[in-house]
């Protein structure tokens, strides 16, 4: 799954698409840590998964904010219309 | 929770309450010159906050957080460097037509997550603070949103930075899976023990210090850099250079430290490569750019090399002169693009050397105060920068690493020729523009004052460190 986010990441030139990788490899990382948690018998691995499910909303709220700046200012999602930046 | 609990988290306390008091107050009274003064008072009340701490201190507070020596050493820095980047972020702001006061509590919530981090002693809390401090770092990064490289920085960071933070969160699943615990001592129990299990701990090593690289901005971690420090506003770079590889720094030596994964031949054959590779790669890129921006980005890719030799020496020396660096560099790189954002105007930042063409015949002071600043960078002697690479590479000797040193050395040779580069574009006659072919904005009191304070504090660390050697030894005895 983890990796499956990170190809995800690495091929896709949509930005949503790459939003939606990055939740992909998040939320694998939290699965290892509830089936981590299983193996112990212990709930922590359920508490880490709550901080992940928190925290990757606030990290797309602030990506789809800035998707939304980028879409108005040129028009596109795809990621090479914005990489001006080289070098 | 008992009172001292309080009292050793009251710098967090003060400093989260700070953020909300500001959010009030601009809810209230908009008013940048009010922000401004409630950010830094926050700040300092924060840093008075320090003393009650440290009269607490070592305790841990909750199984999530430890307030030793070390901490408060680090918070005391985090706060110092936040309130000059407040104070540089005023001038710069001034000039820019925005929404200009939640800037500050942006900035104010960074520097929470650098404290959460550096108190960090569990993978909850050092997830969480590197969260905090990220997520504001993507909104800051693109905070002047009708400048598009401001934007694609913003989003290029946020892209790379979520997908490095999912892999340091696989690797600590994968840790917390083999060993069965999440905080950094009881991990050193099962793994100095050295179970079954071994090859998932290495795996998951090997997947954290990918997530630790990005945030230092090693190489090969580094691609980020450049971009997000020419796109970002100047004082946003500035913090994303001096304090967010600070608190990260520092977790990164206590995690190695305490969990004994640092004991692990294989995690030191990692950052020797990492180190050597960044030290030779950042000096070698930089000699191509002709953006000042982007030549402080390759060069602060170069510095993490150096402080990765200091974490290499191991032991308390190396870990008091990478402190000791850190703190010097910090001081060099909050002075270095507080210049640069005391000159920009509000179309673009004074970013091109041409820009810095002459600068000393037109700004003396400013000028005076960027040569210090990148001479600190280069090591030359007289300025901190110079002390901080002469105990990183006496911890590197007290612990035979030869080869380190040596590229160390050669790689500072490379680094003196590019920034030389910008000094003499500084002092140069000829070509010089007149103001009404470039012209200059005036330099706001209050970030100049700054300035000029970040310059003594340099040179004063550079010919009287004791005071704050002192400090740091009995900051970083806590660590063992």
């Amino acid at each position: 799954m983890f990796a499956l986010g990170l190809i995800g990441l690495l091929v896709r030139r949509n930005l949503l698409f790459i939003l939606m990788a990055i939740e992909v490899m998040l939320n694998a990382a939290g699965l290892a840590f509830v089936s981590a948690g299983a193996r112990w018998g212990q709930a922590d691995g359920q508490v880490m998964f709550l901080f992940i499910l928190t925290v990757a909303a606030a990290e797309v709220a602030v990506g789809l904010a800035l998707l939304l700046r980028l879409y108005h200012r040129f028009h596109s999602l795809d990621v090479d219309a914005a990489s001006e930046m080289r070098g | 929770m008992s009172s001292a609990d309080f009292t050793a988290l009251l710098p967090l306390i003060v400093l989260s309450a700070t953020s909300v008091v500001v959010m009030l107050a601009i809810a209230f009274h908009r008013n940048h010159r009010l922000t401004v003064l409630l950010s830094f008072a926050g700040l300092a009340l924060s840093f008075w906050a320090l003393w009650p701490a440290a009269s607490v201190v070592p305790l841990q507070v909750t199984p999530l957080l430890v307030i030793d020596r070390f901490s408060l050493y680090y918070f005391g820095l985090i706060f110092a460097a936040t309130a000059a980047i407040v104070l540089m972020s005023y001038g710069y702001l001034e000039r820019h037509d925005v929404r200009r006061e939640e800037f500050y509590i942006l900035v104010l919530v960074a520097a929470l997550g650098c404290c959460v981090l550096v108190a960090a002693d569990h993978f909850i809390s050092f997830f969480l603070g590197l969260e905090i401090l990220s997520v504001t770092l993507y909104a800051l990064s693109a905070y002047l949103t009708e400048r598009e490289i401001s934007l694609e920085a913003g989003m290029k960071y946020l892209v790379l930075a979520a997908a490095s933070a999912a892999f340091l969160l696989f690797g600590m699943a994968l840790v917390y899976a083999s060993t069965g615990t999440m905080a950094f001592p009881q991990i050193a129990n099962d793994l100095l023990s050295g179970g079954a299990a071994h090859i998932w701990v290495l795996a998951g090593v090997a997947f954290m210090v990918t997530g630790f690289g990005f945030k230092l901005a090693v190489v090969p971690f580094h691609l980020w850099t450049p971009d997000v420090y020419q796109g970002a506003p100047a004082p946003v770079t500035a913090l994303v250079a001096s304090i967010s590889k600070g608190a990260m720094f520092a977790v990164l030596l206590r995690f190695f430290y305490q969990s004994g994964a640092r004991d692990l031949h294989s995690t030191l054959l990692i950052f020797a490569i990492i180190a050597i590779a960044s030290m030779i790669v950042g000096n070698l890129l930089a000699l191509f750019q002709n953006n000042v921006k982007r030549i402080l980005a390759y060069s602060s890719i170069a510095h993490l090399g150096y402080l990765l030799v200091a974490f290499e020496a191991g032991g308390k020396m190396g870990a008091a002169a990478g402190t000791f660096y850190l703190t010097a560099y910090v001081i060099t790189t909050l002075g270095a693009f507080g210049v640069i954002a005391a000159l920009s105007s509000s179309g673009r930042d004074a970013e091109d050397i041409e820009d810095y063409r002459g600068l000393f015949w037109r700004r003396p002071v400013i000028a005076t105060i960027f040569t210090a600043m990148l001479f600190s960078l280069a090591g030359i002697p007289l300025t901190a920068g110079f002390l901080g690479k002469f105990y990183t590479v006496a911890a590197g000797a007290s612990s035979a690493l030869w080869s380190m040193i040596f590229v160390l050395v050669v790689a500072s040779v490379i680094g003196v020729f590019y920034y030389l580069r910008v000094v003499i574009a500084i002092f140069a006659t000829e070509n010089v523009p007149s103001d009404a072919e470039r012209p200059l904005p005036a330099v706001h009191a209050v970030g100049g004052a700054t300035l000029l304070a970040l310059a003594v504090v340099l040179i004063w660390l550079g010919v009287f460190p004791h005071p704050v050697l002192d400090a740091i030894h009995k900051a970083v005895s806590g660590l063992f």
